[in-house]
């Protein structure tokens, strides 16, 4: 059944993830070269081959060659298994760099997935876990992908110990529901998560009541909640962190987070993240700008049928993402202004036809 | 919101600078005007040509992260009242702009 597609070839080691969960679901192969092959020190980082092998647990029959230098590999997919797996993530990313890709692939699988993985469940690099239950997970909501759909955080673990563990638990879907997303609506409410792991749990307290000193003049409705992990709970290094959610009357979501750094006290943490929210809401648009791959992809892989989502403008990232997904699926987006009457207005409106990819996987079974 | 405004310039063309252009996604962000390109000829075989390698700098590689970086002044411009009023009407407690 799977036919002999050409080989779709990059260079850079820069939105490696994108391009593998691309090949994956493209059925694909990909070749990229050129992996940091400048650099003093060439070639995949160890995060990197971390994620590839957690890719062909996550698959079946996927190959993958890297080359001796690791300055180029191939990945030839082979087909998403899903079930019951479990991974050790290495400590210089966190859970989020290695969930938000599988994310993606695991509605396709053909068992669902319940994936365990542990290491730094919250940085300043990536989603953290946080912001992936409260935001990430909802916006599968919106393709239907929702029921058994659930990411549990049993031990947190903050960098640069880690010691963290999540359970990220997936439904298999036959297809994508085509989104129709055009109306932002009126933030209504915020949610908040403030945790503190080995350090003194008033700092949580601190934050939320700094985060509330900026949000409180919007709206009544705020409620943040102080996460309390205790003993083998908490990890194995000291760290805390605000994660802010705003949801607009039509369950639009924007989110911020901040993290704890050196020298600087909880407070001027939350106002960070506070600030940050505001940004995101002032940028506006139906979906989150962290979250806009994931939504754009999703509209690609939806029925045959046009979707559409207003947003804010694309980020670097969500560029190159379109080009992308335009090299392994063919599919380009219209992308226009929101209100073309209204000058001031910078939102945009995506559409697509989407390919109604159906999951092949899941009937197999 | 009419005081801030700096949308003068006229619409980027998303559509084109995305699908048909040989800008990297830096380069349109930053509103950088193509010079005339033969399109034609880059477009079909592809990925390839798209990235152009710029010289690296090694310590400050860019992460592979969706998270957004904030800048330090796009936060602090939050002490403004002014800015922070501006946004009221995009909560429902607030009146619906004019």
């Amino acid at each position: 059944m799977a036919q002999t597609a050409g080989l779709i070839q990059f260079s850079g080691h820069q939105h490696f993830r994108h391009r593998l969960v691309l090949s994956i679901l493209s059925g694909k192969p990909v070749r990229i070269d050129k992996i940091r092959s400048d650099d003093k020190n060439p070639g995949l980082r160890d995060f990197e081959i971390s994620l590839l092998r957690l890719l062909e647990k996550v698959t079946n029959g996927t190959v993958i060659e890297i080359s001796v230098t690791g300055t180029a590999i191939l990945l030839k997919p082979g087909i998403i298994a899903g079930g019951a797996l479990t991974h050790d993530c290495p400590l210089s990313r966190s859970v989020g760099y290695f969930l938000e890709p599988v994310v993606m692939l695991a509605p396709f699988a053909k068992k669902p997935l319940q994936l365990t993985v542990r290491g730094i469940t919250t940085d300043e690099h990536d989603l953290s876990v946080d912001l992936l239950r409260t935001v990430t997970l909802p916006h599968l909501q919106l393709f239907g992908i929702s029921d058994g759909l659930e990411l549990r955080i049993k031990r947190r673990g903050a960098s640069p110990g880690g010691g963290g563990e999540v359970q990220f638990l997936c439904p298999v879907v036959k297809q994508v529901k085509t989104l129709n997303f055009v109306e932002p609506g009126k933030i209504k409410r915020i949610r908040g998560i403030s945790h503190a792991v080995r350090v003194n749990p008033q700092f949580s307290n601190r934050m939320i009541e700094a985060a509330r000193s900026v949000l409180n003049r919007y709206i009544p409705d705020i409620y943040l909640y102080s996460d309390v992990y205790k003993g083998e709970e908490s990890g194995k290094s000291p760290g805390y962190a605000l994660s802010l959610l705003a949801e607009s009357t039509t369950s639009a979501l924007h989110c911020s987070e901040a993290v704890s750094q050196p020298g600087v006290a909880p407070e001027d943490i939350a106002l960070q993240a506070s600030r940050a929210l505001l940004s995101e809401i002032k940028a506006g648009g139906c979906v989150d700008r962290q979250h806009q791959s994931l939504i754009l992809l999703m509209m690609v892989l939806g029925s045959e049928d046009v979707g559409r989502c207003r947003m804010g403008e694309p980020t670097a990232r969500t560029i190159q993402f379109l080009r992308d997904v335009h090299s392994f699926f063919g599919t380009s987006f219209k992308i226009v202004s929101a209100e073309p009457l209204d000058k001031e207005c910078v939102q945009l409106l995506y559409s697509c036809y989407g390919i109604g990819y159906i999951n092949a996987n899941r009937t197999l079974a | 919101a009419q005081a801030a405004s700096s949308n003068s310039r006229r619409r980027k063309d998303w559509t084109k600078l995305i699908y048909s252009s040989q800008l990297t996604p830096e380069e349109v962000l930053a509103g950088k005007e193509e010079a005339s390109v033969d399109e034609e000829e880059d477009d079909d075989d592809g990925e390839f040509f798209r990235f152009k390698n710029a010289p690296r700098q090694d310590e400050d590689e860019e992460l592979d992260s969706s998270r957004t970086v904030w800048k330090e002044e796009d936060l602090t411009k939050w002490e403004d009242e002014e800015l922070l009023d501006s946004i009221r009407g995009l909560f429902i407690t607030g009146s619906a702009p004019a």
